[in-house]
């Protein structure tokens, strides 16, 4: 049995999964598998993963189109390791992410999810120069909640107990069972996070490091509202749970993700939008002001130089990195 | 052993689990005929006790910081008479929804069962807990479910096939979730339908709020009688936020009451024995759930075989094997 199994959903990306088990293929710590979930692909995905099946780490599992969470779960159930990763089909793993985690999860008995800092690269793979770092330790649901420090979803490496004590079974999908859930198009990544806060006692750590190389799209992080309403849905599902924890975290964690989607149209160049935004999340809760005032101020003022000028500051910030 | 004296310790005199499975292991005749059970009841972790001539120290007791010293001095001034701990409250979803710091309340729970010759889980989920936690050695640890005189559940008349009135027993606390299925019933229409909830508490007011306007749906307040609210029943819904038995889900079964809980904690012992469960606390999953159980005829379900009751029940023997362990 391996230790560890990684699970990489692929749909249709022949462009670039070569490289992402490329990159597994060649991490420091070498007892794993690799489980590619082919969710209902219509190009030659199949094709290009077939070589990499010479090593027998690696296995496909087939499935009609489920999404993202459908081929995850998928994954999960079919994986055999001690330690359960994931690692979307546009992303990287550094070479030594997983020795990193193994060790972080050996270590900490109690910590049920691991992660780490994240480097953004373009199409090309090459590095935006933006990075994901977030706080490590003392992660609480209400951390989880406003920052998700987790980030995305080819960061976090789980013991499989944590994972199983999240699993259920919906009635409509027997005898399947579900970790992300499947009817999230968008935000399953910080429901399955934060329901596993909200409801296990493990803990969730972070290591040193930015341990995955984590693909933008060109024009892919552009600010979109439906990401705003389907956090909204994990919200209204999740509150009931404790709806006190939602209460008193709700609105500071709305204006992190309206603050989000401001910055996202500062970066599109979209100055009507960030102004509109960075004066919805201030109106929203003024916290993310006093807990990280250097990157509310540096949002407000791209935003509204953006709006007002028409010129946008991060040209300036990228011509100042060079 | 042959009549020895046990002493059962307990701080939460209040109506409701604790006190009805102390009372249920002092009135019984079986776990009579080997001890003497008796009962003390400790106050603002008073020093004295009736220790004269105890064999054995049973602890219902709760378990903090603040009363460490009190438990520990306990032990301190009983070194020779072993001592038994029930743990009656805590689990894993009690931890994930009300422990700020966890590593502080685990160093507490390890020092704490250290005490204690041997600790007793109320579940088997509660025990698979504490192990996977490490918090207790597996060898000093058992599990006895609790457990009260369950022959006036059994012979109550059977409810109805297709369940119209559904119940929440138990104390008015966000513990047991009745706010989740009071909203969910309101999104149920059947205009026969009917939700009664027994029990009192703090959210009792805000709960009332939720069923405002709502006639379905009364309160009745705290029966001493349990079997009361069990007769006016279809079936009983346990949306507990953690729960470390839940042992009306127990009597709800032998009264043959359909019963739907949430998987957690020590719920999902129940499910095992023929609970309906739900996958989560989300209001439509609730609604859902008691959709399914008002159009569901059942019919394979009815006169259940009442077991024979030769000798002790498992819940006494399990507590004979335990006493004569230690």
């Amino acid at each position: 049995m391996p230790r560890a199994s990684i699970i990489v959903p692929a749909f249709n990306a022949s462009a670039t999964i070569a490289e992402t088990l490329k990159s597994l293929q060649d991490q420091s710590f070498q007892d794993f598998e690799v489980i590619v979930v082919n969710d209902g692909s219509t190009d030659h995905t199949v094709d290009v993963v077939a070589p990499f099946l010479r090593d027998n780490r690696f296995h496909v599992v087939k499935q009609p189109n489920r999404g993202l969470a459908g081929a995850r779960n998928t994954g999960i159930a079919n994986a055999a390791g001690y330690y359960i990763g994931f690692c979307d089909s546009d992303d990287l793993w550094v070479a030594d992410k997983l020795a990193r985690h193994i060790l972080h999860l050996d270590m900490s008995p109690d910590v049920g999810l691991s992660y780490a800092g994240s480097l953004m690269i373009d199409d090309h793979g090459q590095p935006l120069g933006l990075k994901q770092t977030p706080r490590l330790h003392s992660i609480t649901a209400a951390e989880v909640f406003k920052r998700n420090p987790v980030g995305n979803g080819s960061v976090a490496v789980f013991r499989r107990a944590a994972l199983m004590d999240i699993a259920y079974t919906p009635q409509k999908d027997r005898p399947r069972q579900w970790f992300f859930d499947e009817t999230f198009r968008q935000s399953e990544d910080i429901e399955c996070w934060l329901r596993l806060a909200l409801t296990t006692d493990w803990e969730i750590e972070g290591i040193l490091g930015h341990l995955t190389k984590y693909r933008i799209a060109c024009g892919g992080l552009s600010a979109n509202t439906k990401q705003l309403a389907s956090w909204k849905r994990m919200v209204n599902k999740l509150r009931p749970l404790n709806p006190g924890f939602f209460d008193t975290h709700e609105p500071a964690a709305r204006a992190y993700q309206i603050r989000y989607l401001a910055r996202r149209a500062v970066s599109a160049g979209d100055g009507f939008k960030a102004s509109k935004y960075a004066h919805e999340f201030l109106k929203t809760s003024l916290r993310p002001l006093w807990e990280e005032p250097l990157k509310t101020l540096t949002t407000l003022a791209a935003a509204e130089c953006l709006a007002r000028t028409g010129y946008d500051p991060m040209r300036f910030a990228s011509v100042l990195r060079r | 052993m042959s009549h020895a004296s046990i002493l059962h310790l307990t701080d939460d005199t209040t109506p409701g689990g604790v006190m009805r499975v102390i009372d249920n292991i002092l009135s019984s005749k079986h776990l009579a005929k080997t001890a003497n059970h008796r009962m003390a009841v400790v106050k603002k972790n008073q020093l004295i006790l009736p220790t004269a001539g105890v064999d054995v120290i049973v602890s219902h007791l709760a378990l903090n910081w603040r009363n460490f010293a009190a438990r520990a001095r306990l032990r301190a001034m009983h070194p020779n008479i072993p001592m038994i701990h029930v743990e009656h409250s805590y689990t894993q979803g009690f931890v994930a929804q009300k422990v700020l710091n966890k590593v502080r309340f685990f160093a507490m729970l390890r020092s704490a069962f250290c005490l204690f010759d041997r600790v007793i889980a109320v579940s088997n989920a509660q025990k698979d807990w504490l192990i996977r936690r490490d918090l207790i050695d597996e060898d000093r640890l058992s599990v006895i479910r609790s457990s009260v005189e369950l022959t006036g559940f059994e012979a109550l008349p059977k409810p109805r096939t297709q369940a119209r009135v559904f119940g929440l027993v138990g104390r008015l606390h966000e513990q047991k979730g009745f706010d989740i299925a009071i909203r969910a019933f309101r999104e149920c229409s059947g205009p026969d339908l009917r939700l009664k909830v027994f029990g009192d508490g703090p959210m009792r007011g805000e709960l009332e709020q939720l069923a405002y306007c709502d006639p379905r749906i009364t309160f009745h307040g705290h029966c001493d009688d349990p079997l009361e609210p069990m007769r006016s029943i279809d079936a009983l819904l346990m949306p507990s936020r953690w729960e470390a038995y839940g042992l009306v889900a127990r009597e709800a079964q032998s009264a043959g009451r359909k019963v739907i809980v949430s998987s957690i904690d020590g719920l999902q012992d129940h499910i095992s024995d023929g609970a309906i469960d739900v996958h989560d606390h989300s209001i439509s999953a609730w609604s859902q759930a008691i959709i399914r159980a008002a159009d569901a005829v059942d019919k394979n379900r009815c006169t259940k075989m009442v077991k024979p009751r030769t000798g002790a029940t498992r819940f006494e023997a399990e507590w004979e094997k335990c006493l004569e362990s230690v």
